[in-house]
């Protein structure tokens, strides 16, 4: 009995990323906005992963591709269309669960890029310092001042009409510098640390430094800062397609917005305008509390509340 | 009537890991003029003493149980309002971080200044500028200095400046907790100097809280030893220092290295100091003591009266 | 305990000058000296202090041995091979033979590696052994600095353990290449007297069972009279006194180690231990930098010799050198 809980106890310590995530936990759960934000995140999860029913109960449901072959206008909500159609009958609801789908694809994948790349340079250059600092700072100012919608706007005008993809990864590529200064100024504090220069006395390599002491504290910053990513990139995808510099083969919610732009239902549907409308501001919102919650759980001084004389 | 009476203090603090009891019935006196040290390790609750007594416990800390009475009266009774009243007038801090208490961006004169405006706002700017100029020279800054930002000041004259803060409003008990623990030891030296004649010349009581057994007996009558939040041994400097009785105090002398006399080897106290969440049920030091008794694990100690006014908590003495 | 003509490590002539960058592009700051004309030998198998208050250059001397920072002039020998500047192969062996401990056990530890990661780093690092003789080395090894049962400590994280076990940690990684020479930088400034004793312990241990030969960095002289065979004492950046520890501590002559002496508190000690008053109540005013560095304070100072020349070294007796004119004119008379 006493040596199974010791063996207990043992495999805790074993993981101390657990612990850190339970402790962290127990902190998040105490932040009201961390957990509307979370519920709110599962709600659009759940939207997501459900947008592949209604193409599979009847290909009229097809976000795209599927048209109601007795509606022929932009019509009410009805029990066959729950959120009504748009002007060529396709279904609103399974467009809407769609663009969900299009929202988490575009805003994961372009934070993720943009933060590896933001990570990388700005370890980089913090712990290369010198020349290499400056260079990828000067770099990053010069990208940080450039107006995102505009370059992209004229790259589309130049190219014709980009692929989503296309659009994460120009998203990614302008919205790396902010992560970059945040993490380098994290390495430059962390290379002064004694145990960076104990690494150093045992004959630690550049690379080990950099990969065995450096990264793994700031990767709980980078993660921070994905969250926060990823409201600008859905908010960066919405207003291009809004203005119809979208991918026009997929489904996003700003997509939507355009078409009943477009069509003049502005004013005449709102069943059609509201709900990607409250959902774009709902789904950036949702990120911004999560991201919120996470930076009071890093946050180390609210941690030293048990530390007394 | 004492300046300071303090009957069976009792603080605890709200942690993450349950509640923790800084420190357990302590009980001490102070006459107006007088000094007592507190000596311990980290953890030990000297510096929680020091702010139970100035009303300063952070939120989650709080007197549990007992009687503070300064000057007769129970300050843990006091409004908000009361104990801000008699902050600094009556009883002064100098900090641990006594470098940080200065603010960055104003001019250090000024700063004692105001405190000066105000604790006594029917003192006039210039009179209170003359004040501190008055109390600079007291401390040994030099007047030109005045008008300097602290950045402008090494650890010393910072340290100064603060104890010139604390004797502003000439206050009757000053608490030192660790004020020269930052500093170089010709600085501390100095500074330790100039508490010792500040005391004199006003009549002040200290209370000096420090790690160091030998800077406390240097500048306290009487001493007072914690461990484990508990007060182990109290009594006069010379009796402590000489013939110390409990063996944490013992232990804390044996491990100290000296400069004079014959040198010995350092015995090291073994183990940890206890986790005060869950404190051993019998003596606190029982695990680390050279030479428990068989009752010491279980039982709790008693003070035990060694000599006049040297008292130890200890069942073996 | 040392033999007097073996010495593990010569430290030439070495002088360290930071440059303070201005407030403004293109002005250039002051110019701070660390430490000027540095040169001592320490031998192999003592342990050697090195006194000083902030700012004497003390750890920078540190620094220099295990090559964080780089000289500006002089050279530091180690087994008779220059060390400064070395690199790729020659570096990672040099680090084999040196390694350091650190002030603050709180910050030279890894948070985010385990007590077994951090131990056994140095050895994946040297390529030395496989898994489970790693496994023993560093159960050795921890056990060696008073961490037992070893295996306890293997998965915990640095957060868990106390500052007395952080540091002995900090020792055990120290240790395990089995080094020649160990510097250790004011070890014990962040730990209690109980736990500081047991780190004395520790590396007297570790001498006297292993015969490695340190440096042990203090602002303490007590501590440095417990430890240390010989000891020197550095006064901004200066060697003020060098000698056997007990002789400089007992008798120290040079002005500025008698008013640390002063300064350490004595009471029960010594009641009526002398007072040597060498430090002058209010620093002179000094306008240029040519004389002697503690000449702004020195009581005992001459007007006309100690502020425009910088004495040298000189021997008093066996091995107890001074840099102070008083003596050199006491020697004369």
């Amino acid at each position: 009995m006493v040596s199974k809980q010791n063996n207990n106890i043992k495999r805790s310590e074993r993981y101390p990323w657990l612990i850190s995530f339970l402790e962290g936990w127990s902190i998040f759960r105490q932040n009201l906005l961390g957990k509307i934000g979370l519920v709110l995140l599962i709600i659009f999860a759940l939207m997501a992963l459900c947008s592949y029913i209604p193409p599979w109960i009847n290909p009229m449901y097809n976000p795209m591709t599927g048209v109601d072959p007795e509606i022929t206008s932009c019509t009410p909500p009805s029990l066959r269309h729950w959120l009504g159609t748009d002007f060529m009958g396709r279904d609103i609801l399974s467009q809407l669960l769609a663009g969900a789908r299009i929202a988490f694809m575009v805003g994961i994948s372009a934070a993720v890029m943009s933060v590896v790349l933001g990570v990388s340079i700005g370890m980089t250059a913090g712990y290369m310092g010198r020349f290499v600092d400056t260079l990828l700072m000067r770099l990053a100012d010069m990208i940080m001042v450039m107006p995102t919608l505009l370059v992209v706007l004229l790259l589309s005008a130049v190219f014709g009409q980009l692929s989503i993809w296309t659009i994460v990864l120009i998203i990614a590529l302008f919205r790396w510098p902010g992560v970059s200064r945040i993490i380098r100024g994290q390495t430059l504090s962390l290379k002064q640390r004694p145990f960076i220069e104990a690494a150093k006395v045992a004959g630690a390599s550049h690379f080990r430094i950099i990969f065995v002491h450096i990264m793994p504290n700031v990767l709980p910053l980078a993660f921070l800062f994905m969250t926060f990513r990823v409201t600008s990139a859905i908010i960066t995808e919405a207003a291009l397609a809004f203005l119809g510099f979208g991918d026009p083969g997929t489904v996003s919610w700003g997509m939507m917005l355009q078409w009943v732009w477009k069509t003049g239902h502005m004013f005449q549907a709102p069943y059609w305008l509201l709900p990607p409308g409250i959902c774009i501001s709902l789904i950036t919102l949702s990120f911004y509390m999560l991201g919120r919650a996470m930076d009071e759980v890093l946050d180390p001084r609210l941690r030293r509340e048990d530390q007394t004389d | 009537m004492a300046l300071l009476e303090v009957e069976n203090m009792s603080i605890g603090y709200n942690t993450k890991k349950g509640y923790l009891k800084a420190v357990e019935g302590v009980s001490f006196t102070l006459e107006e003029g007088a000094s007592l040290g507190f000596v311990g390790e980290s953890g030990c609750g000297k510096t929680t003493i020091g702010m139970a007594l100035m009303g300063l416990l952070p939120p989650n800390g709080s007197v549990r149980e007992g009687r503070i009475l300064f000057e007769g009266k129970n300050t843990l009774r006091m409004s908000d309002e009361e104990i801000r009243k008699i902050r600094w007038r009556k009883m002064a801090m100098i900090f641990q971080a006594a470098m940080n208490a200065l603010n960055p961006v104003q001019r250090v004169g000024n700063q004692i200044a105001e405190a000066i405006l105000v604790h006594n706002p029917s003192v006039g700017k210039e009179e209170a500028m003359g004040q501190v100029e008055a109390l600079f020279e007291l401390v040994g800054i030099p007047r030109d200095r005045l008008r300097d930002y602290p950045h402008q000041y090494s650890g010393g004259m910072k340290q100064r400046a603060v104890i010139a803060m604390a004797l502003a409003c000439h206050p009757k008990l000053i608490i030192a907790d660790e004020p020269t623990t930052a500093l170089d030891v010709i600085v501390q030296s100095q500074i330790l100097g100039e508490i010792k004649d500040l005391q004199k010349e006003f009549n002040l009581s200290i209370i000096f809280i420090s790690h160091d057994i030998s800077i406390v007996a240097d500048m306290c009558k009487d001493i007072c030893v914690m461990y484990a939040g508990q007060l182990v041994e109290f009594g006069p400097r010379e009796e402590v220092f000489e013939s110390p009785s409990h063996p944490y105090t013992k232990a804390l002398l044996s491990s100290f290295p000296t400069v004079t006399g014959k040198k010995s080897d350092l015995i090291p106290i073994p183990g940890e100091t206890p986790n005060l969440v869950i404190p051993p049920a019998g003596c606190r030091f029982c695990d680390r003591c050279s030479g428990p008794g068989p009752s010491c694990q279980a039982e709790a100690p008693e003070w035990v009266e060694i000599g006049p006014g040297h008292k130890t908590l200890c069942c073996r003495c | 305990m040392h033999k007097r003509d073996e010495s593990v490590l010569e430290i030439r002539d070495v002088s360290k000058i930071y440059k303070t960058r201005g407030a403004f592009f293109g002005s250039s700051g002051k110019d701070v000296t660390a430490l000027y004309r540095i040169s001592l030998d320490i031998f192999k198998g003592e342990i050697f202090g090195l006194v000083g208050e902030s700012g004497s250059g003390k750890t920078t001397m540190g620094r220099l041995i295990v090559g964080l920072e780089d000289v500006n002039s002089g050279e530091i020998v180690l087994d008779g091979r220059e060390i400064v500047g070395l690199r790729g192969r020659a570096q990672k062996e040099f680090r084999r033979k040196v390694q350091m401990i650190f002030q603050d056990p709180y910050q030279s530890l890894n948070p985010q590696r385990s007590i077994y990661d951090t131990v056994s780093e140095p050895l994946k690092i040297h390529g030395i052994g496989d898994a489970s003789t790693r496994k023993d080395l560093v159960r050795e090894t921890l056990k060696s600095v008073g961490l037992s049962p070893p295996d306890d400590f293997f998965f915990k994280y640095p957060h868990r353990l106390s500052g007395g076990q952080r540091q002995r940690v900090a020792i055990a990684r120290a240790m395990i290449l089995n080094p020649e020479f160990v510097i250790s930088d004011e070890p014990t400034s962040m730990l209690d007297a109980s736990i500081s004793a047991q780190i004395f312990n520790i590396l007297l241990e570790l001498r006297n069972k292993l015969g490695v030969t340190q440096l042990f960095i203090t602002h303490s002289l007590a501590a440095a009279r417990y430890l240390c065979d010989r000891v020197a004492v550095i006064y901004r950046g200066n060697l003020m006194e060098v000698g056997p520890a007990e002789e400089v501590i007992r008798n120290p002559k040079h002005p500025y180690t008698q008013a640390l002496l002063d300064a350490v508190p004595k009471f029960g000690h010594d009641r009526d231990a002398k007072r040597y008053g060498t430090l002058l109540a209010k620093d002179r005013d000094v306008e240029e930098d040519a004389g002697c560095v503690f000449f702004p304070r020195c009581a005992a100072a001459h007007e006309d010799r100690c502020g425009r020349k910088q004495p040298g070294l000189s021997q008093l007796g066996d091995g107890h050198f001074v840099a102070c004119f008083r003596l050199e004119a006491m020697h004369e008379a």
